[in-house]
């Protein structure tokens, strides 16, 4: 294509210490770097612990806690790759990848754990056998009942308390599970593999506390979608991935913030902005633009500057074969 | 057909050779702070792996107790910060210089393909901090993986990702920012446009 061989021929090549160079910009960056990490430090935001939150808002972690349990929380309807629920399914392709990382959120959230906190806790065993032995829509009366009846829960002496009603044993069930939280407990509880003894997957720690903990929090506000995420810092003052304003742009158009797969499309449209910028070369008119706007006159001002005025026309040929950086 | 001996004795020997990395002089037009943004962002580059293998060798959470492991975490945060910045500014210059002219694409493109993979490699690295902002990100943007039918990149595995920020990811990136030097020293930065300056300007 003609326009891409639109370079020069008739420059000088000047000297140049190459090795100086590159120490240079090395030391430079290295200087720069070791200054703003002594003056201002790494920004660390305590993150929300399930002992944190239960501790907090004890009311509201039991809510969150009987969500697990009666399968409306975000994680337990969810679908695909870790259950069969369809509340968060974006697209087909989501769907054909299948159940990767299982989550059954009512077992792994809350029954699990509580078992292993029946063990040093023989008085949940009854309630949590009576609960397990429950049909499901004796438990889903349960459940719907104590759903309305903690939106009046208040906390004292250690326990949610509600007014009293028909909730069998999802009181005691739904307090010791707020006792395992409040005990720093329940994180060992929600990262167990019984097959190995490393801890690399802390998925479900992060997967419980996704929805409203993380949600409501006042310090996730500033993190959130629409207020451009990720390119907040967690501690005001900070950078953060300011390199993803494209994407995270994207998320505020309304017809992508409004879709039901905001985020594959965000995404989606954030690689075809990246694919125009690395075809660039290749798109008509946007690989003619540079030479349109100007600025490269600026660039190099000194080279054109210094020019001969009657300097004839450069010819148009293959670029220069001269080593530069 | 050609023989593959020799066309690949061609080009190690110009990709090998001290000429092409040590050049004793460049065009005239390639000086100043513009020209030296490559070498900065691949100096900051340096400076990450550097500061990752400090972090690396010593666990990626001791800087939540550790001092001296603390103030590395800063540098690798710096320097990531650094990285971007001095990325974007070079991305700028190549892009206003129409650097893909002279059958430059190839080096263009290898710059853009190094951008796209900086950024997941910069995204692991928050994700394996373990602070609120990791603990945000990992669950808010693994719904757009999960979409796209990547659910396997699980973004809320500490391990995965550990192993993704540590190896996958930056040999991958490595890689590809040392094709695009190469490309940058055996094709050499593209020279001007023959656009004729203005009386004007070229007495000024």
């Amino acid at each position: 294509m003609k326009v891409q061989n639109d370079v020069v021929k008739n420059y000088r090549m000047v000297p140049e210490d190459f090795v100086k160079h590159l120490f240079s910009t090395l030391v430079i960056v290295a200087v720069v770097v070791l200054a703003a990490s002594a003056l201002f430090g790494v920004p660390e935001k305590q993150p929300i612990t399930i002992k944190s939150y239960s501790t907090a808002h004890p009311v509201a972690f039991e809510q969150m806690a009987l969500r697990a349990l009666d399968g409306q929380g975000q994680i337990a309807s969810y679908g695909p790759p870790y259950n069969h629920g369809t509340a968060s399914v974006q697209s087909p392709l989501q769907s054909m990848v299948g159940v990767l990382h299982p989550i059954n959120a009512a077992t792994d959230f809350i029954l699990k754990p509580l078992s292993m906190a029946a063990a040093i806790n023989p008085a949940i065993k009854p309630d949590l056998t009576q609960f397990e032995q429950a049909s499901p829509a004796q438990q889903a009366g349960w459940e719907n009942r104590y759903t309305a009846a903690l939106a009046k829960g208040v906390y004292r002496n250690g326990v949610v308390v509600t007014p009293k009603g028909q909730y069998g044993p999802l009181p005691t069930l739904m307090n010791a599970t707020l006792a395992l939280g409040k005990s720093g407990l329940m994180s060992g509880a929600l990262m167990r593999n019984g097959a190995v003894t490393t801890r690399f997957d802390n998925q479900n720690y992060l997967l419980f506390l996704q929805g409203a903990p993380l949600q409501n929090a006042p310090q996730t506000q500033s993190l959130q979608g629409p207020n451009w995420g990720i390119i907040h810092p967690a501690v005001n003052g900070y950078p953060a991935a300011w390199w993803m304003t494209i994407p995270t742009w994207i998320y505020q158009w309304p017809f992508v913030a409004n879709s039901a797969a905001p985020d594959a499309m965000a995404l989606t449209l954030g690689f075809v902005f990246w694919l125009a910028l690395a075809l660039a070369p290749w798109i008509p008119g946007l690989n003619r633009l540079p030479r349109y706007l100007g600025i490269h006159r600026l660039i190099w001002k000194n080279f054109y500057k210094n020019q001969p005025v009657d300097t004839p026309p450069a010819k148009l040929e293959k670029g220069g074969t001269q080593n530069a950086s | 057909m050609a023989n593959w001996t020799i066309t690949s004795k061609k080009m190690l020997s110009e990709v090998m050779s001290a000429e092409t990395w040590l050049p004793t002089e460049m065009p005239e037009y390639a000086q100043g702070f513009m020209y030296m943004l490559g070498s900065l962002t691949a100096s900051s580059f340096v400076v990450l792996v550097v500061s990752g293998i400090l972090l690396a060798m010593n666990g990626p959470d001791t800087w939540s107790y550790n001092g001296a492991m603390r103030f590395v975490a800063a540098t690798h945060f710096w320097a990531v910060q650094a990285f971007f910045f001095f990325m974007m500014l070079h991305l700028w210059r190549v892009f206003f210089t129409g650097a893909w002219r002279g059958g430059r694409g190839a080096t263009w493109l290898l710059g853009a393909i190094a951008f796209l993979i900086a950024i997941p490699t910069a995204f692991t690295g928050f994700l394996i901090n373990g602070d609120l902002y990791s603990q945000w990100n990992a669950v808010q943007a693994k719904d757009g993986l999960n979409a796209l039918g990547m659910g396997w990149v699980n973004l809320t595995n500490a391990g995965q990702m550990f192993g993704m920020h540590v190896v996958v990811l930056p040999l991958v990136l490595t890689a590809v920012i040392a094709l695009h030097i190469t490309r940058v020293r055996t094709k050499s930065v593209v020279p001007p446009y023959p656009t004729a300056p203005k009386e004007g300007e070229a007495r000024q």
